[in-house]
């Protein structure tokens, strides 16, 4: 009886302390102004917005009104994350640029910038190639809803035991250090629409023309990949994944084992595969643009393309860019935080303590810190001058994205790599695939 | 014909008397009680039961209150207004500077608003009964219960009422509600060009469904029967072959006379004390093209070059039979230590009297102890063929559903219905389709469930073996 008293006297016990705690746990906080920014970044960014907060006090006199909170997030998936609920969203976050199509969607889920010393600044201190991609039409009437404050593309991280930095000017002379040493050239840390671009915006090293057409001026009709310079580079791009001591696809181990392994010489891949390279390689590793290749007799067989014709491997040229939450109740704040936080000086300290590469076009020129004698340095100077060779994703939509990305237009370029079962052996057998490449851009169907 | 106009009738009896009850009540009971009807809780006061009463007025006082106020979260409204908004998913396009309705939202609230009406039409009935019930007791007893009665009797006798109702709550709040919307979501085209905020979605009926069924050259309807098939077939042996090894290992660790069956089994449940997704990680590792499988198989001549066994095998079938090969590893300890339970648990008596009959050893397994480990194991195999059916972990762990199909509208070769319901909400944002699959899925789950379970001994013959 005693026992059974004491059972429901815990019972209830328990099932209050579960009503007290939900109560607890839904009561309003106070709340911050919240920032989202790459996990590697906090600590910088948050040093950063207490001086940021000392300086608004000296400049007005008053403490700034609200907390301030500095968040990592994954920011590949922070659009996605302020898309599946808007209110709970940061007031000022960090996107890749491609991701503003899908947060200017509709009635936009981001705040245009309004403040005119902060798109002067956002004018005079950036590339056009990003000046191109952050201004978005939102109901018939163009806004700019992007502070670039970080740049990014792919480099060639590769193996300097074996290879100079001359063999890294070319693919050709990557290839005979591999035939030499009985490995492979490159491999490749995925085969998806991003990783691919090194081939696909290739670009003709005596014109400076890229043969492909991708989304040109926003349009999704304006595709274009069945080129005869696509033809020929395609060919080109066969004989070397079908090459035992050519390029290498992604496998089942992983790129950072072939590179540590000395199974591949090399590796395409953006700065944030940067650390995993250094512990693959150690010291032997060295960073390079990405090579150029020479079109052989075979290469250009079945089209009007010259052999002997140079091309440079491109590459996505992208930049991270803040953005600011669309009602925030701290809206009056946000576009002075971001004077501050894209300043040149901010980029520049936010280079020497994370490494990120600065989205400031004078950086290679005005920054002292760039022209240091490091590997960091040496990253961020390669994927500067990757951006002659490449072009900031240009999806003016999400379904133009969705099409190139997602659609199996880079499982379509696959198998032309591979060529298996020689499907893709002839110049027609590749002609029609391009076409189905090109309606998959355009269209989404094949 | 004569049985199923019974079988109508039944039902429409069935479903008709707690509306009789209602009417009878109200005609039956006294002017409290059809007070009741119309104010919650006078019936009680009429009575004098004036605490209990309170509770059922301030029930109805809210529930009026939440109906007209129609409080705003994240500036879409509950209430009546919510009913509206179900309906019409919004109508406010929004633009640059103001925000769209929010149809997600809308939806959402509908759902709760319709839990919060039951739940206040259950009190409502509730608070009828109890004023009823009043009536009845000054009739046979010639006095109602005091509220202190009634509590202690909520602490007593039905104390098990008192405990269930928050977790029955829960199970509507965290289960029920979610499911309802996602069910919802089903029919309307809520997508990545519509996203929750930015532009309205709205009801489209059937449409998503027939994208998956009645247009098989459609990329959705054409990728979804393999889907489907190769999830049945990954639920059938991974749950099967994993059930009859667990059976075989538990039958050799069990031998009579085999020493050291306790470290047997110890070293078996290691793999269970492993974390499974390091476990999957370690054998992705292991035979991976550079893996040191892999160097030993080249090594030795067994393979001329590397090969891949999973996202980028050349063969779909190589990726899905290695992976309900490493299933056997991770799986098998735990049906072994069941079906170790079960025979360790088979009364000796049995075996002696087989033995005494003349019994060979394989008529001994075949009638006593296969018999006997189903029996027990039944719900076992039931929940482990419905938990491989959505089994996320191993698929996404191993090949992400990789290798790639042609034409696979996003979902891999070794994608199962789950797998491919998370790339497409999580990656893509079709919530619509993702929803689609989520009620098939529940679907062939709960049928497969109800259908064997109901067919299976266990449930049969429930006290066979006690």
């Amino acid at each position: 009886m005693r026992k059974g008293k004491t059972f429901k006297s815990l019972a209830l016990l328990l099932a209050l302390c579960m009503i007290v705690a939900s109560f607890t746990g839904c009561s309003p906080k106070k709340d911050p102004l919240t920032i989202w920014v790459g996990v590697e970044s906090v600590d910088f960014y948050t040093a950063k917005m207490a001086e940021y907060v000392e300086n608004y006090k000296e400049k007005t006199g008053e403490s700034f009104p609200f907390p301030i909170s500095v968040q990592g997030v994954d920011t590949a998936s922070a659009a996605s994350k302020v898309l599946d609920d808007i209110d709970a969203g940061a007031d000022i976050f960090t996107v890749a640029h491609d991701n503003l199509p899908k947060l200017t969607a509709g009635a936009s889920a981001i705040a245009p910038v309004r403040s005119e010393a902060l798109l002067a600044q956002i004018n005079a201190d950036n590339p056009d190639e990003f000046l191109n991609v952050i201004d978005m039409i939102v109901q018939g009437t163009e806004y700019t809803f992007g502070v670039p404050y970080i740049s990014q593309s792919l480099v060639l991280m590769y193996n300097t035991k074996y290879l100079t930095k001359d063999d890294v000017k070319t693919w050709e002379g990557i290839w005979a250090a591999a035939k030499k040493n009985n490995m492979q050239s490159a491999s490749l840390t995925e085969a998806g629409g991003f990783n691919n671009s090194f081939l696909v915006l290739a670009i003709n090293e005596s014109t400076g023309k890229m043969p492909a057409i991708i989304y040109e001026n926003g349009e999704t009709e304006n595709c274009y990949f069945t080129s005869d310079d696509t033809v020929a580079i395609m060919q080109w791009g066969q004989r070397f994944f079908t090459d035992q001591n050519g390029g290498k696809m992604p496998t089942d181990s992983g790129w950072e084992i072939e590179l540590r392994d000395e199974i591949s010489l090399s590796v395409i891949a953006g700065a944030w595969k940067y650390n995993a390279a250094k512990a693959a390689l150690g010291e032997n590793l060295g960073i390079a643009i990405l090579p150029s290749f020479t079109l052989t007799a075979d290469d250009v067989e079945g089209t009007n393309v010259k052999a002997g014709t140079v091309y440079r491997s491109g590459s996505f040229t992208d930049c991270k860019v803040f953005v600011m939450k669309k009602g925030s109740d701290k809206a009056e704040y946000l576009e002075d935080i971001l004077l501050f936080l894209s300043s040149i000086k901010i980029q520049e300290q936010s280079f020497i303590e994370c490494a990120n590469l600065p989205a400031y076009k004078n950086a290679i020129t005005e920054f002292p810190s760039m022209r240091a004698d490091t590997l960091e340095a040496d990253l961020a100077l390669k994927q500067i001058e990757m951006f002659s060779y490449g072009i900031p994703q240009p999806f003016g939509n999400p379904t133009a994205h969705f099409y190139y990305y997602s659609k199996g237009a880079p499982d379509l370029i696959r198998e032309i790599l591979e060529n298996k079962e020689s499907l893709f052996g002839t110049t027609a057998a590749i002609r029609t695939q391009l076409q189905k490449i090109e309606n998959i851009w355009k269209t989404g169907e094949r | 014909m004569e049985n199923n106009k019974t079988g109508i009738n039944r039902f429409l009896t069935k479903i008709s008397k707690p509306f009789v009850r209602f009417y009878n009540r109200f005609m039956d009971g006294s002017l409290g009680t059809k007070m009741s009807h119309f104010v919650m809780g006078s019936g009680n006061v009429y009575h004098g039961q004036i605490i209990k009463g309170l509770i059922y007025f301030i029930i109805q006082a809210g529930y009026a209150l939440f109906m007209i106020t129609c409080p705003e979260v994240n500036k879409t409204p509950l209430g009546y207004k919510a009913f509206i908004n179900l309906i019409t998913l919004g109508t406010q396009e929004g633009d640059i500077f103001t925000p769209a309705d929010n149809s997600m939202l809308m939806l959402l609230f509908g759902v709760v608003t319709i839990g919060i009406t039951l739940m206040y039409l259950f009190a409502y009935n509730s608070g009828i009964k109890s004023s009823y019930k009043a009536d009845q007791d000054i009739k046979n007893y010639g006095k109602v219960t005091s509220f202190k009665q009634d509590a202690k009797e909520m602490l007593g006798n039905r104390f098990y009422i008192t405990m269930l109702t928050p977790a029955a709550l829960g199970a509507v709040v965290f289960t029920l509600l979610p499911t309802i919307f996602m069910i919802l979501i089903a029919f309307t085209n809520y997508d990545k060009e519509r996203q929750a905020g930015l532009k309205l979605f709205d009801w489209v009926g059937f449409d998503n469904f027939t994208a998956f069924f009645t247009n098989p050259t459609g990329e959705i309807a054409a990728r979804f029967l393999p889907v489907l098939a190769w999830t049945l077939i990954w639920a059938f042996f991974a749950t099967f072959l994993n059930y009859y090894g667990g059976i075989l290992l538990a039958l050799l660790i069990n031998r009579k006379g085999l020493k050291g069956k306790k470290i047997f089994r110890a070293i078996f449940v290691l793999t269970i004390a492993i974390p499974q997704f390091v476990s999957l990680l370690a054998m992705r590792n292991l035979i991976g093209e550079y893996g040191p499988l892999q160097n030993f198989l080249v090594q030795t001549g067994i393979l001329s070059e590397p090969m891949s066994f999973l996202a980028n095998a050349p063969n779909v079938w190589t990726a899905r039979i290695t992976i309900i090969l490493i299933n056997l590893w991770v799986g098998i300890p735990y049906s072994m230590l069941l079906a170790s339970g079960a025979i360790m648990n088979i009364p000796e008596s049995l075996y002696e009297a087989a033995k005494i009959d003349g019994a060979r050893k394989f008529t001994i397994l075949r009638k006593i102890t296969m018999p006997y480990i189903v029996f027990i194991t039944t719900p076992y195999l039931i929940s482990s063929f419905v938990g491989n059916i959505t089994s996320f972990n191993i698929i996404y762990l191993l090949t992400s559903g990789n290798p790639k199909v042609t034409g696979g509208y996003i979902a891999g070769g070794t994608d199962l219905l789950v797998t491919w319901l998370y790339k497409l909400t999580i990656d893509e944002q079709q919530y619509n389709l993702g929803a689609v699959i989520g009620i098939l899925t529940f679907l062939i789950t709960s049928i497969v469930t109800l259908v064997t379970y109901r067919r299976s001994k266990s449930y049969k013959e429930e006290d066979a073996f006690q």
